[in-house]
């Protein structure tokens, strides 16, 4: 049983980007959004918004990921977001500590406004 | 108060990637025949999730399996669903795992398994012993409004 996480990017300006993810974000699934969040702030991103409108599952795993992907953005000087979350993700994101490291919007257009995101 | 629609369920899983969202699935299918709310529900998949994740990467069990049970109780007073989480591995100390975790909020990368679950679960309980396996046993629980 293998449940593949999808992920999308839309470039948002010069600097900015928004990953959609779609599907559990577990070890490979977090390793994944690492790749493609990595390659972004190798390509100059520096603002990134995260938007888990399609994922439902998450586990600690992942998490512990995502936290790697936030300080290694802190590190270059970025910020990251997440949109979208549904209220358990949310819950288990500030139980983890991620919610004291990256902002938390309830929709994409909060997050882009407060992000400067512009298409 | 009387039970009533007492449902039961027990699976075996193999110890094999994603295994636990077969458990999830299982638990959601349960609480939504149930009536349950689906917040209720999604915290309690969350929990089997980390309660298999924690079977599958720290038992070293030698069957490689993970034995679930579901109960699932109607009252009067709303909807209760048990769960057993087993494992026949090493064992450990719950009392020595919370006390290594980080504070709520706190960033911290790993071992927080069991902190995710009793923050998603209303009742949890642990009996682990040295070489004797673990069983987790939580329960979620909700009340008639």
């Amino acid at each position: 049983m293998t449940e593949e996480l999808k992920v999308a990017v839309e470039r948002k300006g010069g600097d900015g980007a928004v990953l959609y993810t779609k599907g559990y974000i577990n070890n490979v699934g977090g390793e994944e959004i690492a790749n493609r969040a990595y390659e972004l702030m190798d390509a100059g991103v520096r603002t990134l918004l995260l938007n888990l409108r399609e994922t439902k599952i998450v586990n600690s795993i992942g998490i512990s990921i995502l936290i790697e992907i936030i300080e290694k953005m802190i590190d270059k000087g970025g910020r990251i977001g997440f949109c979208c979350l549904t209220p358990v993700i949310h819950k288990t994101f500030q139980i983890m500590g991620l919610a004291n490291y990256a902002k938390i919007y309830t929709t994409e257009e909060d997050a882009s406004r407060d992000l400067a995101l512009t298409a | 108060m009387t039970s009533t629609a007492a449902r039961q369920m027990e699976l075996t899983l193999p110890m094999v990637a994603d295994i636990e969202i077969a458990a999830a699935r299982a638990a959601g299918n349960l609480g939504r025949e149930m009536g349950m709310s689906s917040e209720h529900i999604d915290e309690m998949t969350h929990a089997i999730i980390e309660a298999c994740i924690n079977a599958r990467e720290h038992s070293g069990c030698a069957d490689n399996r993970i034995f679930i049970r579901f109960i699932g109780t109607s009252t009067g007073d709303g909807n209760r669903i048990d769960v057993w989480v087993t494992d026949h591995g090493k064992g450990f100390d719950p009392e020595e795992a919370r006390a290594r975790r980080p504070a709520p909020g706190a960033v911290h990368k790993r071992g927080r398994g069991l902190q995710l679950i009793e923050a998603h679960m209303d009742e949890v309980d642990i009996s682990a012993t040295e070489g004797g396996g673990t069983t987790i046993h939580m329960a979620k629980v909700e009340k008639k409004s």
